[in-house]
C-alpha cells in the first residue's frame, strides 16, 4: 500500500510539473471567460509575457516571430482549422502589438479560431478590467 | 500436562501493523497537495474565430453592415469605439452589446499597442451579451 501510495505522489509530481512548465507564470487579464462547464484540451500554449517576448514552455527560449511561424507550420501540418487547438496566454499589461502579431499568424498557418486566456477573478467579480 | 485455551494462543500469534510510516506519507500528500492547490490560478479562457483586415474586405457582398467594435488609443486613453458611441469602460459597452442583434455576430476590432487587458474586455462584453460569433480582428 505504502508502494501504491508512493506511486501517486510520484504521479502527482511529474504531472503538475509538466502542467507548470507549459504555463508559464503570467498575469493574465482578469476576466471571467466562458466558464463552460466541460473541460477543452489546450493544444498548443502560445505564452506572451509582459515585455513581449514568446515562449512556448518554461524551460524554452523566447521565439522570434518567424521561429513561431516554423513551430507553428510543424504543429499543424496537414490539420485543418478546426482541428487546430491553440491556447494564447497573455499578460494583462502586455501589448496588443504583439498579441496582434501572434493572432495575424495564426490565421496564416490555418487555424480559424484562438483561444485567449483569462484569470477568473475571485469571487466571480470583474477583476482589473475597466 | 498443561492444557490453554485456544482463544488466548490466537491473542499471542496476531499480528501488528506498524502505522507510523503510512502516517508519514498521508501527511506528506496532505502537504504536496496544499501546496499544489495554493499555487495554481484558476483560468479560463475567450474563443474568437481569427480574421484579418484582408481577408474582411474580401467578403464585399454580404448584404448586412458588420457590426464593429473598435478598440483604439484615444488621447492616451483606451476607448472602445461602436458606431458613433465612444466608450470607457466594460459595463457601459457590455449595455450597448446587449441591445445589438446577435445573429450577425460581432467583430472586435484591435490596434496596436493597447493593453491586452482591455482588448480582451471587449471580447468578454461581446459574449457576456449574449453573441455566440465573435471575431478578433488584429490590427498591424
Amino acid at each position: 500500500m505504502i508502494d501504491v501510495v508512493f506511486l501517486l505522489i510520484v504521479f502527482f509530481m511529474v504531472t503538475s510539473e509538466f502542467a507548470r512548465d507549459v504555463r508559464a507564470e503570467l498575469e493574465l487579464p482578469k476576466l471571467e471567460g466562458e466558464q463552460r462547464d466541460e473541460s477543452e484540451e489546450a493544444g498548443l500554449v502560445i505564452n506572451i509575457q509582459e515585455d513581449g517576448s514568446i515562449i512556448l514552455s518554461v524551460s524554452d527560449t523566447p521565439l522570434q516571430l518567424d521561429e513561431l511561424e516554423q513551430r507553428l507550420r510543424d504543429t499543424f501540418q496537414g490539420q485543418g482549422s478546426t482541428e487546430a487547438r491553440v491556447l494564447v496566454r497573455a499578460d494583462a499589461q502586455a501589448s496588443t502589438t504583439r498579441l496582434n502579431e501572434v493572432v495575424r499568424l495564426l490565421h496564416e498557418v490555418g487555424v480559424g479560431a484562438a483561444r485567449m486566456g483569462t484569470e477568473v477573478p475571485p469571487m466571480g467579480g470583474r477583476g482589473g478590467a475597466p | 500436562m498443561r492444557f490453554q485455551p485456544r482463544a488466548s494462543r490466537t491473542r499471542i500469534d496476531r499480528l501488528t501493523l506498524n502505522l507510523a510510516s503510512m502516517i508519514d506519507v498521508t501527511f506528506l500528500l496532505l502537504v504536496y497537495f496544499i501546496v499544489s492547490t495554493v499555487m495554481a490560478r484558476p483560468e479560463d479562457q475567450l474563443t474568437s474565430s481569427i480574421q484579418t483586415r484582408d481577408s474582411e474586405t474580401s467578403g464585399a457582398e454580404i448584404d448586412y453592415q458588420p457590426q464593429v467594435v473598435e478598440v483604439v488609443q484615444l488621447e492616451g486613453r483606451s476607448t472602445y469605439i461602436i458606431g458613433d458611441r465612444m466608450l470607457h469602460d466594460l459595463p457601459s459597452l457590455t449595455t450597448v452589446l446587449k441591445n445589438l442583434p446577435k445573429e450577425i455576430g460581432v467583430f472586435v476590432r484591435v490596434s496596436p499597442g493597447i493593453p491586452v487587458e482591455f482588448a480582451l474586455a471587449a471580447v468578454q462584453a461581446a459574449r457576456d451579451a449574449g453573441f455566440q460569433q465573435v471575431t478578433y480582428v488584429p490590427q498591424l
